[in-house]
């Protein structure tokens, strides 16, 4: 019988991944001030608490609404393009659980495709622009070509390996999207906020599990 | 940083508290970060709806009441109010008439508005989004999305806002806003930074002998820092650019604003105008239009936005028709 995770490992992952935030705003703000205008920290720590909130009230155990609730929750969160990208994210995944209580390798593959889908409906940045897609991407491929027969765990191991890759590669990139592209050679050298902060989500993911 | 604010994090709730006690007889304050009018206009004419960050003031909420916007939705500083608020927003206007949404180009906002948007459009609510993005930093020709919003919505609201209060369909307003959008054009400067209120840091770095033209107004960068110059040749650097982007000619005429960004006083705005006054009337083109102050702010940065914008006789009309808002008042 595969492998599978249910609503409370779900949980366990979100809220391990919002700890991560908890953990690391201060830098992620830091990181932002030299490219944008130092909020982004303070940004994902109000919407990953608003993820944690969710997790704890949400009524049922049923994963599709838990994720529907989340996007609306981070999407009510003010802070420029952070809250609708990423409650887009939790919007989608909400669309990819469609009937299931119970996500096997291949329904996580296919929660997290759902979920970036609904991210690119939202943004046309791709790897190279210096924007969280640099870490959503890589770590999306990274699940797909995982060898599922290592486990659930060790996939979104590798995921959340190529998401700290691609936030790291994005030091040397010049920003094509929201206000840091405005700012031209002055962010080479540093690593994209947006990027390192989906690299933490993963992370999170990951060690939840 | 040097700021008059209570805990960082209250900014927003409190400067709108502040400014519902100054302005009460005007606007009122719907579930925390929506401002509306105090006493609404009927539901048979066009509600006009905007959205935009805090830190700005007087903008974007300054402009609701008679004859102006109807609806503003306020982010936190400098950052975009969320989908769901702005969807509350515009159910809160919903009507027969239908909505004018006026959106300024930037990326958060752009990203609130067109959710909120697929969002209403599956409720049925009658809306039309309409964005700005008349900036010329990145050269007139560049392609819209690389040009952002700047002061223009505020000349642009006033017009929809009047051609609306007289019944005008959504259809017409829209197409009058849009004619307006298209005819104008604006160019930013900047002299000194602003400091992020919320985080205390400055937004960019300029030396004390320098200026940027086509700064945005959250410090975004524009064509490259240069020497400082005096009023009238900034007058006359900008305005021929302006000119250029709206293909002004001896003969027509045009709105210009000069908006200052904070920390530049009125003294230098008016010779920076007289500058402009200068240069068009050697080229024959006059002012039939003209506002000289503070409408979209960047806390204490200095610098200004001048807009320009070719006017024909619909638009002058509405220009001129009767407004009564917090921040912009024609009797």
């Amino acid at each position: 019988m595969p492998e599978t995770i249910g609503y409370q490992q779900v949980c366990a992952m979100l809220n391990a991944a919002a700890g991560q935030i908890r953990k690391n705003h201060e830098m992620l703000s830091q990181l932002d001030s030299t490219v944008g205008d130092g909020d982004h920290g303070t940004t994902m720590l109000r919407a990953m608490e608003a993820v944690s909130k969710t997790v704890s009230e949400n009524p049922a155990s049923d994963l599709k609404a838990l994720f529907s609730a989340i996007g609306w929750a981070v999407m009510s969160c003010d802070g420029g393009s952070t809250g609708p990208l990423l409650g887009s994210f939790f919007m989608g995944m909400s669309d990819g659980v469609a009937g299931r209580t119970e996500l096997d390798y291949r329904g996580v593959v296919l929660v997290f495709d759902a979920g970036i889908a609904k991210l690119q409906r939202q943004s046309r940045a791709q790897v190279g622009d210096k924007t969280m897609m640099d870490a959503f991407l890589p770590a999306l491929a990274a699940l797909k070509s995982a060898d599922s027969a290592r486990g659930i765990k060790a996939a979104l191991e590798e995921a959340a390996g190529a998401a700290v890759k691609g936030a790291e590669a994005t030091r040397d990139m010049k920003a094509r999207f929201g206000r840091a592209r405005n700012l031209g050679d002055r962010v080479l050298g540093h690593a994209d906020p947006g990027a390192v902060s989906v690299s933490l989500i993963f992370k999170g993911f990951s060690e939840g599990l | 940083m040097k700021k008059f604010i209570n805990d960082p994090k209250d900014l927003t709730r409190e400067l709108l508290e502040g400014f519902a006690i100054a302005h009460g007889d005007a606007i009122a304050i719907k579930s925390e970060k929506i401002v509306c009018r105090a006493k609404p206009k009927p539901a048979n004419k066009v509600a006009i709806v905007t959205l935009g960050g805090a830190g700005h003031e007087p903008a974007l909420s300054g402009f609701v009441g008679p004859g102006m916007l109807d609806y503003s939705v306020v982010g936190d500083i400098f950052a975009a109010p969320g989908p769901p608020k702005v969807l509350e927003a515009l159910r809160l206007a919903n009507r027969p008439a239908g909505i004018l949404f006026v959106v300024l180009n930037h990326a958060g906002d752009v990203m609130s508005a067109n959710m909120a948007m697929e969002m209403a459009a599956k409720e049925g609510i009658p809306v039309k989004m309409l964005l700005t993005h008349e900036d010329i930093a990145p050269g007139a020709n560049a392609p819209a999305e690389d040009r952002r919003g700047l002061v223009g919505c505020i000349p642009l609201c006033k017009i929809a806002g009047a051609a609306a209060e007289v019944g005008k369909s959504l259809d017409e307003v829209y197409a009058l806003a849009e004619r307006f959008n298209k005819n104008m054009a604006t160019l930013a400067v900047a002299m000194k930074t602003a400091t992020h209120p919320g985080s205390g840091l400055a937004i960019f770095d300029l030396a004390d002998d320098e200026m940027e033209i086509g700064m945005g107004q959250h410090g975004e960068a524009g064509t490259g820092p240069s020497k400082i110059l005096t009023a009238d040749q900034t007058a006359e650097l900008m305005l021929s650019r302006l000119v250029v982007a709206v293909k002004a000619k001896a003969g027509d005429r045009l709105l210009l604003l000069i908006n200052g960004s904070g920390a530049t006083t009125l003294m230098e705005m008016y010779i920076v105008l007289r500058g402009c006054k200068k240069y068009l009337d050697a080229k024959g083109i006059s002012i039939a239009a003209v506002r000289c102050g503070e409408f979209l702010t960047v806390q204490e940065m200095a610098g200004f936005q001048m807009c320009a914008a070719k006017l024909d006789d619909e638009m002058l009309a509405c220009w001129t028709a009767p407004c009564n808002t917090p921040a912009l008042t024609v009797a």
